[in-house]
């Protein structure tokens, strides 16, 4: 087994997919997080001068779903077939257009304008998205959105809807069972409970 | 070979990867280019509501842009010869996607000396540190390419977000410090498929403006990176 070590802020952000689908896996990593005091001499030490990094026997990869996709696919949840895993990087790339959708939100620091912001972001572009994802999950009908077995994609959606629901509530899923469904699942999966359990709390 | 139909805009923008891959490799593809007029009625039939889309033998879709050009360099020999290289190209066009992101002020300004001023800003702030990275990435890999020995599509994104209309208007400069970059740029360029794929236009009312397919209203107002 490779040595794995994930270098990240002390959040969940853009490094959470990568250690949701190494604890699925059951494969063990070193989760190092530094504090933002620190980032500046670490920068330099980075491929890009960014992280999330994984360090794989001493090599580097940069940019969080080249390593989440690096890591699927090693560890058997990319996709059984070459169509699969394209379908699964699709899904990937939508959650990451919505992470990056929600950033002019997060970023303002105007309370009032901030919140206008974040409905806007939540009624136009995650409901949008939402009504679309429900469309394909009935369509493929397994539960699943690639499939008919867990991959990095519902992974994904968990993280990142997960964290949706825990800032917002549920309210915006109530015409999206199936999302519903398939957050749940993943939610009660054995290795996946025990990290949300296990890891650092933190807001993002 | 799969019958492969490509949906986008009548502009270079999030299709073009996937097209030089495709010219590249010497796949023939039908290039489905539409204009924003047409768009609302093909909105509907895209799986997110967005394109581009590689439709494939009539029945499956793909959408996602790195997603879609990703499919199509491992299915025809242009990702990597093996899982890591297949990463560290993965890496590479994440780079460029989130130089895209960035390049989306100055490409809609309208204003050419706010564009300028606001090109210089993402050029200072995020383009040349990025290349100082990659100079010592490409030296390090000693071939001259991104990734491994040979052309991979990390490569092909590179020369396609170098080579847009706004980076050959206002990035005379940007490869000062990256003249490795430069001549990896320029081989890709030199590339005959993508030279004849490039020497002319595939749909009426375009014509090569700096060397790539547009109308005059695209090229003025697009300039859409990548």
């Amino acid at each position: 087994m490779p040595v794995y070590k994930l270098h990240y802020f002390n959040l969940r952000g853009r490094a959470e997919l990568a250690r949701l689908i190494m604890s699925q896996a059951g494969v063990e990593f070193e989760d190092v997080r530094f504090e933002r005091t620190e980032w500046p001499a670490l920068k330099a030490t980075m491929p890009f001068g960014q992280v999330p990094v994984l360090e794989v026997d001493g090599q580097m990869l940069a940019q969080s779903n080249t390593i989440s996709r690096y890591l699927a696919r090693k560890h058997d949840l990319a996709g059984k077939d070459e169509w699969e895993q394209a379908l699964a990087d699709m899904y990937a790339d939508n959650i990451n257009d919505l992470m990056t959708g929600m950033r002019p939100a997060f970023l303002e620091k105007d309370a009032d304008k901030q919140k206008e912001l974040y409905e806007k972001f939540m009624t136009e572009t995650v409901g949008t998205h939402v009504a679309f994802i429900e469309k394909q999950l009935e369509k493929n009908g397994t539960g699943h959105l690639v499939g008919k077995e867990l991959t990095w994609a519902d992974l994904a959606y968990y993280g990142f809807f997960s964290f949706l629901v825990e800032k917002f509530g549920e309210e915006f899923l109530k015409d999206a069972s199936h999302l519903k469904s398939l957050i749940a699942l993943v939610e009660d999966l054995p290795n996946i409970k025990k990290w949300v359990e296990s890891r650092p709390k933190t807001e993002i | 070979m799969p019958g492969y139909k490509l949906y986008y805009f009548n502009v270079r923008g999030r299709g073009e990867l996937s097209r030089l891959i495709l010219h590249c490799a010497g796949v023939p593809f039908e290039d489905f280019r539409f204009e924003g007029k047409d768009w609302p009625a093909i909105k509907p039939n895209m799986p997110f509501g967005q394109v581009p889309v590689l439709e494939i033998d009539g029945n499956k879709m793909l959408a996602q842009s790195h997603t879609i050009a990703r499919y199509l360099a491992r299915q025809h020999g242009l990702a990597g010869q093996n899982d890591w290289e297949q990463s560290q190209a993965d890496m590479y066009v994440d780079c460029i996607y989130d130089m895209h992101g960035t390049m989306r002020t100055p490409t809609w300004e309208t204003d050419p000396v706010k564009q300028k001023e606001l090109f210089d800003k993402v050029n200072e702030e995020t383009i040349q540190p990025h290349l100082e990275k990659v100079e010592q990435h490409i030296i390090k890999n000693g071939s001259g390419h991104l990734v491994g020995q040979g052309l991979t599509w990390a490569d092909i994104a590179y020369y396609a977000f170098f080579t847009t209309p706004i980076m050959t208007r206002l990035g005379g400069e940007v490869f000062t410090k990256a003249p490795h970059l430069k001549k990896l740029i320029e081989l890709v360029g030199s590339n005959p498929n993508i030279k004849k794929a490039l020497s002319s236009c595939p749909a009426p009312n375009t014509k090569l403006i700096n060397g790539h397919c547009s109308t005059e209203w695209n090229a003025i107002y697009y300039h859409i990176v990548m």
